[in-house]
């Protein structure tokens, strides 16, 4: 997407179908109507409180996923909810974060990954060939295992994602709004010029949180988030992931079970091979799975 | 297997369990036999022997308590520690009414009723508990529904021997030749009686709450529990 079609219209930013194909798409729309992405976020209310039922966001049908001719992802199916945190978890080479960055096709930028099946989103397949990455990454966010801050000052770093959109109305309102709902504003909020490198890890991982939602993604998608941080910064991070699941839909891989257990809503269980071996309430996961793998697993009986 | 010493906690802390299980049915057994045979010796043991048990149980919780901290346990190891720590509960009271078993049995100088079959439901009684403790070491459900099961039947057996003492009560012949120590003596005897029954109806009862907690630790099962 070039700078040229980026509208100041925030309607056409909730959408990740590029300009032009949703400009061919108003003249023959879909029946279904499923891939007209702002109709359908408008209809069911960002704001609305977390209830029982919850919409479903993201779903995976029949994803596989090949590096090369290795299958790292082997026919999964789930239902992501809104507005509640889901955990990936299982041993390393399970293919749990082959299934996040299959969420906002950061695999594209792996030339080997090969990926067959759907991966929807709001009821759109993201790997459509309408699909704007670029606008998909602007609605399903990601933070990563270490923080990574721009090296440039704290408010840039929030700023950066709106200015490269060039939607720079009410900048210090937003970056003050994001650095709140990040839980990093009472720390930074006099110090917003120094530079973000000089801020603690966990500072930094909440500042990164900052950026990411700034630009009002739905979806936050966390690859070890704290595994790089202190118990203290742990914490926090904690918490801050259970009081964005008010606002946003969060996806986490985890490495730590633990963590699983004390923030997630619904946990998957991946095994080796990239099965996915079950999904459930995280409560029924770790008091009463259903498959004996899983229950081997989370029991620390095999792995 | 991974995590060998933690799979060795847990398998101390069901043989500690079980033997704890082991030391409160000698003692409930005791207690009826001193009540049976009014043995003076017999009821100071297992009422002095109470302390011990008391120890085991805070053990055993402090065994229970130190795996949840630093073990974090989940899924079947969870619901084996959490019903390993309701089980013991259970127990200590089994020894608790043990222990009142022996001192209805230094109080009491003759059977006023012997047709009460207090033996008996302290037999059924024992038995459960024994069963229920199977049910655990198993982890026989069935045998958990058999245990709910024959509890009915010593609840029926209790109502009996309580009806029984109130009708006799009722139906005895107080006059002017009655002497004031006799009336005490019958009112005594009557209500030790009646909480000798209750006891052994709760030793029961405890034995259903074991079974349950098995069968929530076997299948994630409340069935039992009410």
């Amino acid at each position: 997407m070039t700078q040229d079609n980026v509208t100041d219209d925030r309607t056409d930013r909730s959408t990740i179908v590029s300009p032009e194909d949703a400009g061919n798409e108003s003249e023959t729309p879909d029946p279904s109507g499923e891939s007209s992405l702002s109709r359908s976020i408008a209809a069911e209310g960002r704001d609305g409180e977390r209830v029982g039922t919850a919409q479903t966001v993201l779903e995976a049908r029949d994803l596989n996923v090949y590096y090369d001719d290795v299958q790292a992802i082997d026919d999964v199916s789930l239902a992501i909810p809104e507005n509640r945190v889901t955990a990936l978890i299982g041993p390393s080479g399970c293919g749990k974060s082959t299934f996040l960055r299959s969420i906002n096709r950061m695999n594209d930028l792996i030339d080997a990954a090969r990926i067959e099946g759907e991966l929807l989103f709001r009821g759109k397949n993201v790997y459509d060939d309408d699909v704007d990455p670029v606008a998909l990454r602007r609605k399903v966010g990601m933070v990563f295992q270490h923080p990574n801050p721009f090296p440039k000052s704290i408010y840039d770093n929030v700023a950066y994602g709106l200015r490269i959109q060039d939607d720079t109305e009410n900048l210090d309102e937003r970056v003050e709004t994001a650095l709140k709902r990040a839980a990093l504003w009472d720390e930074v909020k006099d110090q917003l010029d120094e530079s973000a490198l000089d801020l603690s890890g966990g500072q930094q991982q909440r500042l990164c949180i900052a950026r990411a939602i700034a630009v009002d993604p739905e979806v936050i998608l966390m690859d070890e988030p704290a595994s790089a941080l202190d118990p203290i910064a742990t914490s926090k991070i904690e918490d801050l992931i259970e009081e964005l699941a008010e606002e946003y839909t969060v996806v986490i891989v985890t490495h730590n079970m633990q963590q699983a257990a004390r923030i997630s809503d619904r946990t998957a269980v991946f095994l080796t091979g990239g099965e996915l071996v079950e999904y459930d309430d995280t409560e029924t996961i770790f008091e009463n799975p259903e498959s004996q793998r899983v229950e081997d697993y989370i029991t620390g009986k095999f792995g | 297997m991974p995590r060998e010493g933690y799979q060795e906690q847990l398998e101390d802390l069901r043989e500690d369990v079980l033997y704890m299980s082991e030391v409160v049915h000698d003692r409930l057994q005791l207690g009826l036999d001193a009540l049976e045979t009014k043995d003076e010796d017999l009821a100071r043991e297992v009422i002095d022997g109470d302390e011990e048990i008391n120890q085991l149980y805070l053990d055993l919780e402090r065994e229970c308590v130190n795996l949840l901290a630093l073990q974090q346990p989940v899924a079947g190891d969870l619901r084996f520690i959490a019903a390993s720590f309701k089980i013991i509960t259970d127990l200590e009271r089994v020894a608790d009414l043990a222990v009142n078993l022996g001192e209805y049995a230094l109080e009491a100088e003759q059977d006023m009723y012997p047709d009460v079959d207090v033996q008996t439901i302290g037999e059924e009684v024992v038995e459960m508990n024994e069963q229920a403790m199977d049910a655990y070491a198993e982890e026989d459900t069935d045998l958990c529904y058999a245990i709910g099961d024959r509890d009915d039947e010593v609840d029926m057996m209790c109502q009996d021997a309580s009806d029984t003492v109130m009708r006799n009560l009722i139906e005895r012949e107080i006059d002017a030749d009655t002497s004031e120590a006799e009336v005490e003596s019958l009112m005594r005897d009557v209500s030790r009686l009646l909480l000798t029954v209750r006891d052994l109806e709760r030793v029961g009862d405890h034995a259903v709450n074991i079974a349950a907690r098995t069968l929530y630790m076997v299948d994630n099962d409340d069935a039992l529990i009410y």
